[in-house]
């Protein structure tokens, strides 16, 4: 499949990029076998407590409910307005 | 295996201590015992020289004939056998399933992958023949999940053989539809399930201690393993039938494992996303995510997850914020979903049809994890809203409640707002860039040809090489009044469409203490109230204190709907 070789050659890439330069690809590497393939593979361990799955900090706020933009003087509201504008002049 | 008596065959030896391991009831030892992977240790190898002597292969099955027969003489354990409860029926399955073992070392080879992956199926449904056995059964099911992970490691790498499986995946099952190996494969796996589901020998509940009990120890892992083969080979929807059985007979999720729970919420929630159920995929997703270890190690699994929970909640209007981005296992995802949800936000319906074009840098990215046909069908409706609000909020009319007259958006404006994005989309994008609106566009711009290109047409096939001009259509004000009628019936839009004067009215402003919040709700707070009465209702997720269905009753999870999904 294309995507695992693209994955393995990627690997390799982090691989050699290691030799030369190790911080840099530590940083690299991590990403890199992020995107590899998407198969769910079995977990280290069979089970674990609720201590192994707190976010650190304690963060739970995930997830932004209130996203409306209000924003009208930034570039593109202004144009929109001046588009706006034409309506019924014509 | 222990050390074998001079006088006696390998053969025989095996056959003794297998009977005692049985007797003992001792299944972790029967599955270290009968191994299948190479290499073999010495041992095994000596057992397997002397199978190919003494029963060497046949085409007719006589060797596996002569191979039961004798196995029979020293399996007692597997005979029928009185005891106080009546009597305790002979388990012959166990010595075919010993027989098939025995015939499977004898002619392993490795080099041939095909023939290996059928044998083990044969081998696995014996085993799962084994298991079957009322009382006994159980001694076998750590030997039949670890053949199950084998079985299912080999299957989903020859699915990406297609040059070996090739006549295999033309036969047809019974009703005729053709059935792929990797359906086959599940098959095999799925009646291990069934059997340890359906196992009658255990109490009422299938708790004991507040464990599973019996062989319903083994549901979620064998439910796992069979739903890990359909889902790496592109066979979701046939997960179906576990999500369905587990419903209908499973002890609560939560008394197994976490590794299990997590494994299993996880295939859940992306069967449920893929069956455009977005809220129950959500709450299997989030569970699965909440309870995923923060280790290191875990780090590919809490991606997975992670990745297609923020697109159930981008579909269902909820936005990852800056912590959740800063994540380890969100690491670049911030520049694939902010500026879908940015385009979102702002009503930019130029950015959005540049991000959910197929050609797209990210594109191939969100089609790989199979999310982005849904984030562009479902997301659109929304920049539609914003679209609506954006404009009431640079020319709509705030009304006057001293008159009662309502706060009003011009439909007209709406419709040239949507021309305007349109048009901008059709453009190339440094082009679009140049055109910063009226009185303020750069001068290149008045040369340039704007009218949409030929490509952004549509001319059937079926009209290739005739003369025929694509007409690049825009939206109409009846398209307006269209959208306007599907925001308000989906609850994202709060209000009336008068006709006559191409407007739409905001009610409630007054009483809500404003027209925005009267307006246009909170698409996620829509969208969880329609939820409510069912907000924990995840079809497929056992939950605690839920009655056992007694069985026969089969939920069908395709005609489930998904909360928050509007008609569209």
């Amino acid at each position: 499949m294309s995507a695992s070789a693209q994955g393995s050659s990627t690997t390799t890439k982090a691989v050699v990029s290691d030799a030369k330069n190790g911080d840099e690809a530590k940083e690299q590497k991590p990403a890199a076998q992020l995107e590899e393939d998407d198969e769910f593979e079995d977990f280290p361990m069979e089970d674990w407590t609720e201590e192994d799955t707190q976010l650190p900090g304690g963060n739970t706020h995930l997830w932004e409910e209130s996203w409306d933009d209000d924003d009208t003087s930034e570039d593109f509201s202004v144009q929109l307005k001046e588009e706006l504008k034409k309506v019924g002049k014509a | 295996m222990p050390g074998f008596g001079a006088s006696m065959g390998m053969v025989e030896t095996f056959l003794r201590e297998t009977n005692e391991v049985l007797r003992e009831r001792d299944g972790e030892r029967l599955q270290d015992f009968l191994v299948i992977e190479p290499p073999f240790k010495p041992i095994y190898e000596n057992l397997i020289a002397e199978v190919r002597q003494s029963y060497p292969q046949d085409d007719e099955g006589k060797d596996r004939k002569r191979l039961e027969e004798r196995i029979q003489g020293f399996m007692t354990e597997c005979e029928e056998i009185p005891s106080e409860n009546g009597v305790v029926g002979s388990w012959s399955a166990m010595v075919q399933f010993l027989a098939e073992w025995l015939a499977f070392l004898r002619d392993l080879n490795v080099e041939n992958l095909l023939d290996t992956y059928l044998r083990l199926s044969e081998l696995l449904k014996k085993a799962t023949n084994a298991l079957g056995h009322s009382t006994k059964g159980i001694i076998i099911l750590p030997t039949v999940i670890a053949y199950a992970k084998v079985f299912a490691r080999l299957a989903i790498g020859l699915d990406k053989k297609p040059e070996l499986i090739a006549h295999l995946v033309i036969s047809t099952s019974e009703d005729g539809s053709q059935e792929t190996l990797p359906e086959k494969a599940a098959e095999v796996l799925r009646k291990a399930f069934v059997s340890c589901l359906n196992d009658r020998n255990t109490t009422p509940t299938g708790i004991r201690d507040g464990k599973p009990d019996g062989k319903k120890v083994a549901i979620y892992k064998l439910a796992n393993i069979c739903l890990k083969v359909l889902f790496q080979c592109d066979k979701k929807e046939s997960g179906e039938y576990i999500f369905a059985n587990i419903s209908n007979s499973s002890p609560p999720l939560s008394i197994y494992p976490a590794s299990e729970r997590v494994t299993y919420l996880y295939y859940l929630g992306r069967f449920h996303f893929m069956a455009n159920h977005f809220y129950p995929a959500q709450i299997a997703l989030q569970r699965a995510y909440d309870e995923c270890p923060i280790h290191a190690s875990c780090l590919k699994q809490r991606r997975l997850i992670v990745i297609y929970l923020i697109a159930a909640n981008l579909i269902l209007g909820r936005f990852p914020t800056p912590s959740l981005y800063g994540r380890p296992e969100a690491h670049g995802l911030r520049e694939r979903f902010h500026p879908i949800t940015r385009a979102i936000a702002k009503g930019d319906l130029e950015s959005f049809r540049r991000l959910m074009d197929w050609k797209t840098e990210h594109a191939p990215w969100f089609l790989h994890y199979r999310i982005f046909e849904q984030i562009q069908n479902r997301c659109e409706v929304y920049v539609w809203r914003s679209i609506f609000r954006k404009v009431f909020l640079l020319s709509g009319d705030q009304g006057d409640t001293n008159r009662r007259a309502a706060p009003t958006i011009d439909l007209r404006k709406v419709l040239a707002a949507f021309h305007y994005f349109e048009k901008r989309a059709m453009m190339n994008e440094a082009l679009a860039q140049q055109d910063a609106g009226p009185g303020r566009r750069h001068i290149s711009f008045l040369f340039m040809d704007t009218t949409p290109p030929a490509s952004a047409g549509y001319v059937d096939p079926d009209f290739d090489g005739l003369d025929i001009k694509p007409v690049v259509r825009f939206q109409d004000i009846i398209e307006m009044e269209a959208i306007a009628s599907s925001l308000v019936l989906q609850g994202f839009l709060n209000g009336f469409i008068s006709h006559s004067r191409q407007k739409f009215a905001i009610t409630g402003a007054k009483k809500k203490g404003g027209a925005l919040v009267a307006g246009f709700p909170r698409v996620w707070e829509v969208v969880r109230q329609k939820a409510q009465g069912q907000e924990d209702e995840c079809p497929g997720w056992k939950r605690d204190g839920g009655a056992v269905g007694l069985g026969g009753t089969v939920i069908r999870l395709s005609g489930a709907r998904g909360v928050g999904v509007g008609e569209w």
